[in-house]
């Protein structure tokens, strides 16, 4: 809503400069989004009066004119324009002028002949489209004045964002009668006064309210033999300072009463109107209108119309209907006030994708009582500027006026709700300044009757509270640490392992990235993990089709990460990303929700260093990753091979623990890699955090510490290439016994000196006793006894 | 008597070629033939056996006292040598101390989790317990509880993404807040981080973003209180300087309700083009919770008062750390989760 303060202060006295009366609405909720000064972008320009036009010695399109600013001497001045005579008052811009747009007026010779300044147009500025030649202005105007007060171009215009619960404040009158509370003032509210003459309106035209539901009042006025035109100045310039467009005199009125009260009126064109009566009913089915703007529109019968003995002639509250529009040719008109249900007025205008400055009122919740005032308002102007004949009275349809509610305030309750001392005849005239009437009222606790226009004060004394809290000032409470008293309740228990976890990946070198949670079906084809789509939550109204829905899994949001950073020459790569993804779970259920992490690996994996080689990110990093978070969980953990389309052949495990898969590691397939536009290797871990987040906290036992030395052996023996070197540490470690206290495979080895199909594997073996120191003999024993179960079991040769 | 002059000559003669000794090896050999079981010392020693009673203690004197002087010279002689083969390895060892050290990889945590760790951990000192509740919820949990019934306007500024009907993607965190409060009885302190949605997309707008949402409800709980921490919470995240106004504000599940800006991050207050001039810049939504909240809740509004506060967690990060466009968030450019 735009505010202009010279407009404001018809209504109520403002003594304070703009600044701060702009601080003073914020810090009452008026918020200002923007302060804008008409003036500022003119400078220099003053009334001047043609004294003389003569012919340009050398054009035909300029004259030369000389023009009385109230200087020294008249300046001389070249202009094109021809819409003046000699003696016409206009807006001139001297030297060192500035015009909207930072135009700067300097001295300069046109043709050969100098000219002084410049004669503007509205347009030049800045106040309107009208380009056909000077701005002429009143003969009274004097000589030499600024023309920024003039043409009331001294405005501040107050940009207020108004919020859901004060539909009140998008008027004039709303936003003084807050002012007046603050400053102590009063409000004046324009008298209206008109002349009713001729047959009665109501034998002219009558109101049947069909749906008193969606329509609680109805009024209406019929004016006639007036005269459509252009609206006075004082009329536009109000319009042009609130940002609407003048149209004619009689939907100016109409628009500047909506402004002025808040309350939105409609005129008709009553000739328009079939059998000139009003007929406030539903849409029928099928029912289509052509609305103000050219648009056919569809209307349901949930709608609420306005319609004459057949058709309607206008969406209720939202927008009128093209037919009944008042023309250039319109001489009567029927005027329409009326009280809208919000909620109907709010479904209509979304259904039909149409939000007006009518819409917006109504659906915040009018003033059932501001409807007569403003009808009468507008009856009056249009009498005034149109020349209308007035029919007498008014056709009030108001079958059941809307009740006056009445609240009940305990002052302590004020004091317990803020922490703030406002002494109980504070509260009260806090309130009575707002409009509230007292009621009744005895030592602890008064009742308000609540202002009409107050749609918001609903849930009782809360709501009186918050007006005496805003009106004493939020600054004025003070400032109190609470007592804070915990729930005996754990409400999130897992949180505090997820950010523990976070601080680790981070410790192992991985940053963290944060992917959007939305995802789409062709996503998951291109990562080959179609089988997941049809579980995925689809949304109604996405922002793009590449976001159709929520992400079932981590992996196609980093593998678009890596090709993020990989096409902008980032090759070495070590990311994760914790976070949840959905799933479908059953009609009535809620989608379910998992924590995941995802890790992805490519290029170089440790931190380059000049005294060392640098190598490529292989399996094995990205399984160590595995390996640690399932360690940092105390999980048991097996990679078992297995063949998923997303990965390559050979280079994919799915991840067991706690008795089930929890995820799967692997190397990406190149396939897959291309279709997100990545050629490197990439290497993807995805594990299910739920499962190990309910796992309980490790807490270590100890154990003794050995007193005895270990004994140390290397055991390097020959197996078949295939032989899962795995399996060969799990056959070692039964068969060490008590004795054998770790095993470790330092070296993996095929190639030059050993024979083909075969590999080397070499194990490092610590045995340890906790009573003994332990002999040659029972080590050797130890490794016999591994030596021979390996020799059976995977034929292995020592070396 | 004889025997005390070869015994002087001898020292005279080992200590010379102690000194001259040009390794350790050489002086090991030279304390061999002096002081070893065959040396020269040892072997005149052995002949004192051979002498007169009488003479024995003077000879076997001077032998002690040669013998001392001979390993004195040794271990002089040891020490300067070894010094000088400490010298010669420093020598050869010597590294070049500006080229750069070996580390590991060094991860980055993300700008958000940062933030959002760090105002968790400002409100667990003054008490407030953590909870969580989903991203795809009810519009029941989202608006209705929360005195947003259907054709409320307040739902116009939320830009909802649906899933079907009845359940959306939160466009807050407050439903928690209703979560939290059918569970449990007062006292109620929590802090409720997590992912929003909005259907809204621009340089300050990104479709999901985070948020923060906080509630205490206990008996005698004030709109001062609710100053009081917020206050605290904008010093110890931003700085002590840091100025802070409330000012009235419209939410429907609080009353009264406030909007909080503080003095512009970037201007500290002066006016500028991020701030618009005002010198503010707006943190959070908070207020005292409504009574139509605490009656879904099935809290006694007589009893019990409660305040709650809501705020952008990417929006006080980019205040923080002066970032420039939210896209950068969700972007993952290493070029930038690196910088945090």
């Amino acid at each position: 809503m735009r505010v202009s303060l010279n407009w404001l202060k018809e209504y109520v006295d403002i003594d304070v400069p703009a600044e701060e009366l702009a601080c003073r609405m914020t810090m009452l909720g008026l918020e200002i989004e923007a302060v804008e000064r008409t003036g500022d972008a003119i400078r220099e320009v003053y009334i001047g009066k043609i004294l003389s036009i003569d012919p340009h010695p050398d054009a035909d399109k300029i004259v030369v004119c000389k023009t009385d600013v109230g200087g020294e001497a008249p300046l001389q001045i070249c202009c094109g324009a021809r819409n003046m005579k000699v003696g016409d008052k206009v807006p001139t811009a001297v030297v060192g002028a500035v015009l909207p747009g930072g135009f700067e007026i300097s001295r300069r010779k046109m043709r050969g002949v100098e000219s002084q300044g410049m004669m503007c147009s509205a347009k030049e500025l800045g106040l309107g489209e009208d380009i056909d030649g000077l701005m002429i202005l009143p003969e009274d105007t004097p000589v030499g004045a600024d023309a920024r007060q003039v043409l009331g171009l001294d405005d501040v215009i107050f940009e207020i964002e108004v919020t859901p619960n004060r539909g009140d404040w998008a008027s004039m009158i709303g936003v003084a009668r807050e002012l007046a509370a603050l400053f102590r003032k009063q409000v004046r509210i324009p008298k209206v006064e008109f002349v009713e003459s001729g047959p009665a309106a109501s034998q002219l035209s009558s109101v049947t309210v069909e749906d008193a539901e969606l329509c609680p009042r109805y009024l209406g006025r019929v004016l006639t033999s007036l005269r459509v035109g252009p609206s006075p100045k004082w009329l536009t310039q109000r319009l042009l300072a609130a940002g609407q467009r003048p149209i004619n005199n009689i939907v100016d009125i109409t628009n500047y009463v909506l402004l002025e009260t808040g309350h939105p009126l409609h005129a008709f064109d009553y000739d328009k109107l079939i059998e000139n009566r009003i007929v406030v009913r539903r849409a029928t089915e099928d029912e289509v209108i052509r609305t103000l703007d050219g648009q056919e529109r569809p209307l349901r019968p949930e709608m609420l119309v306005i319609a004459d003995a057949r058709v309607a002639q206008c969406v209720a509250g939202v927008m009128g209907g093209a037919t009944s529009e008042v023309g250039e040719t319109t001489t009567r008109v029927f005027l329409e006030s009326a009280y809208f249900n919000p909620v109907s007025i709010r479904r209509t205008s979304r259904a039909l994708g149409l939000i007006t400055e009518s819409s917006q009122r109504f659906q915040r919740g009018a003033d059932p009582e501001m409807a007569r005032f403003a009808i009468d308002r507008a009856a009056a102007l249009m009498q005034d500027i149109a020349g209308a004949v007035v029919a007498p009275g008014v056709l009030d349809a108001y079958p059941q006026p809307l009740e006056q509610k009445e609240v009940k305030l305990r002052y302590s309750r004020t004091h317990a709700l803020l922490g703030a001392e406002v002494s109980p005849d504070d509260q009260r005239n806090i309130l009575e300044r707002l409009g509230f009437v007292c009621a009744a009222r005895d030592a602890d606790s008064c009742t308000l009757r609540v202002p009409t226009w107050r749609h918001d004060v609903t849930h009782g004394e809360a709501d009186l509270i918050e007006e005496i809290a805003r009106l004493h000032g939020y600054e004025k409470v003070p400032t109190t640490l609470p007592r804070v008293r915990q729930n005996e309740q754990v409400f999130a228990p897992q949180e505090g392992r997820v950010r523990q976890l976070r601080h680790f990946l981070v410790g192992q070198g991985l940053s963290e990235l944060y992917n959007w949670t939305f995802s789409c079906p062709q996503d998951l084809a291109r990562a080959r993990l179609d089988g997941a789509g049809a579980e995925m939550v689809l949304l109604e109204n996405p922002l793009s089709e590449k976001h159709a829905g929520m992400r079932t899994t981590l992996v196609p949001g980093l593998l678009q990460a890596a090709a993020y950073n990989v096409n902008r020459g980032l090759s070495d790569i070590a990311v994760f990303e914790i976070g949840p993804v959905y799933r479908l779970a059953g009609v009535e259920a809620l989608p379910t929700q998992e924590l995941r992490l995802g890790v992805l690996l490519s290029g170089v994996p440790e931190a380059p260093h000049w005294g060392q080689q640098t190598r490529s990110a292989d399996f094995y990093d990205i399984k160590g990753y595995a390996e640690a978070v399932l360690d940092f969980f105390g999980a048991e953990v097996a990679f078992d091979p297995v063949a998923r389309d997303t990965f390559q052949a050979g280079q994919c495990a799915c991840i067991r623990a706690v008795g089930k898969e929890i995820g799967t590691a692997g190397k990406i397939a190149k396939t897959v890699a291309k279709d997100f536009d990545v050629e490197a290797d990439l290497f993807v871990l995805e594990l299910d955090l739920e499962s190990l987040l309910s796992l309980p906290v490790l807490r270590p036992q100890f154990q003794p510490v050995p007193a005895f030395p270990p004994s140390l052996r290397d055991l390097a023996v020959l197996v078949d290439r295939v032989t899962p070197a795995g399996a060969l540490l799990a056959a070692v470690e039964n068969a060490g016994g008590k004795l054998l206290h770790q095993a470790e495979i330092f070296d993996v080895y095929a190639g030059e000196r050993i024979p083909s199909g075969k590999k080397s594997v070499a194990i490092n073996l610590i045995f340890q006793s906790p009573e003994r120191t332990l002999t040659d003999k029972d080590t050797e024993k130890s490794l016999q006894k591994i030596m021979k179960q390996l020799e059976t079991q995977f034929g292995a040769q020592r070396r | 008597m004889q025997l005390q002059i070869e015994l002087e000559i001898l020292r005279a003669s080992a200590v010379a070629s102690i000194e001259q000794a040009s390794d350790l090896k050489l002086l090991e050999e030279l304390r061999v033939q002096f002081l070893g079981r065959k040396g020269q010392v040892t072997e005149i020693l052995r002949g004192l056996t051979q002498l007169p009673a009488e003479e024995r203690p003077s000879v076997g004197q001077t032998a002690n006292v040669v013998k001392t002087a001979i390993a004195e010279a040794l271990e002089l002689r040891k020490a300067t040598l070894e010094a000088a083969v400490d010298h010669a390895q420093a020598e050869r060892e010597q590294v070049d101390l500006s080229l750069p050290g070996r580390r590991r990889r060094k991860g980055h945590m993300h700008v958000i989790s940062q933030v959002t760790e760090e105002v968790l951990q400002i409100m667990f000192e003054l008490g407030f317990q953590i909870a969580t509740g989903p991203d795809i919820e009810t519009e029941y949990y989202n608006f209705d509880s929360l005195n947003t019934p259907a054709d409320h306007p307040a739902r116009d500024s939320h830009d909802t993404f649906f899933v079907k009907p009845g359940v959306v993607l939160r466009t807050h965190t407050s439903p928690v807040q209703m979560r939290v409060m059918e569970r449990a009885k007062p006292p109620v302190a929590i802090v409720a981080p997590g992912r929003v949605y909005r259907v809204d997309l621009d340089a300050s707008h990104s479709p999901m973003f985070n948020q923060i949402e906080g509630l205490l409800v206990d008996e005698g709980v004030s709109f001062a209180d609710l100053k009081g921490t917020i206050m605290l919470f904008v010093h110890r995240f931003f700085s002590k300087e840091t100025q802070i106004r409330f000012r009235p504000h419209f939410f429907p599940f609080t009353e009264p309700s406030a909007e909080v800006d503080i003095s512009c991050t970037i201007c500290k207050g002066q006016g500028c083009r991020v701030c618009k001039g005002s010198g503010w810049s707006e943190l959070l939504g908070c207020g005292m919770v409504h009574p139509e909240v605490f009656r879904y809740a099935g809290y006694d509004y007589e009893k019990y008062t409660g305040f709650a506060f809501g705020f952008g967690i990417d929006r006080i990060a980019m205040q923080r750390h002066a970032i420039s466009s939210i896209s950068y968030l969700f972007e993952n450019d290493l070029r930038f989760l690196e910088q945090f």
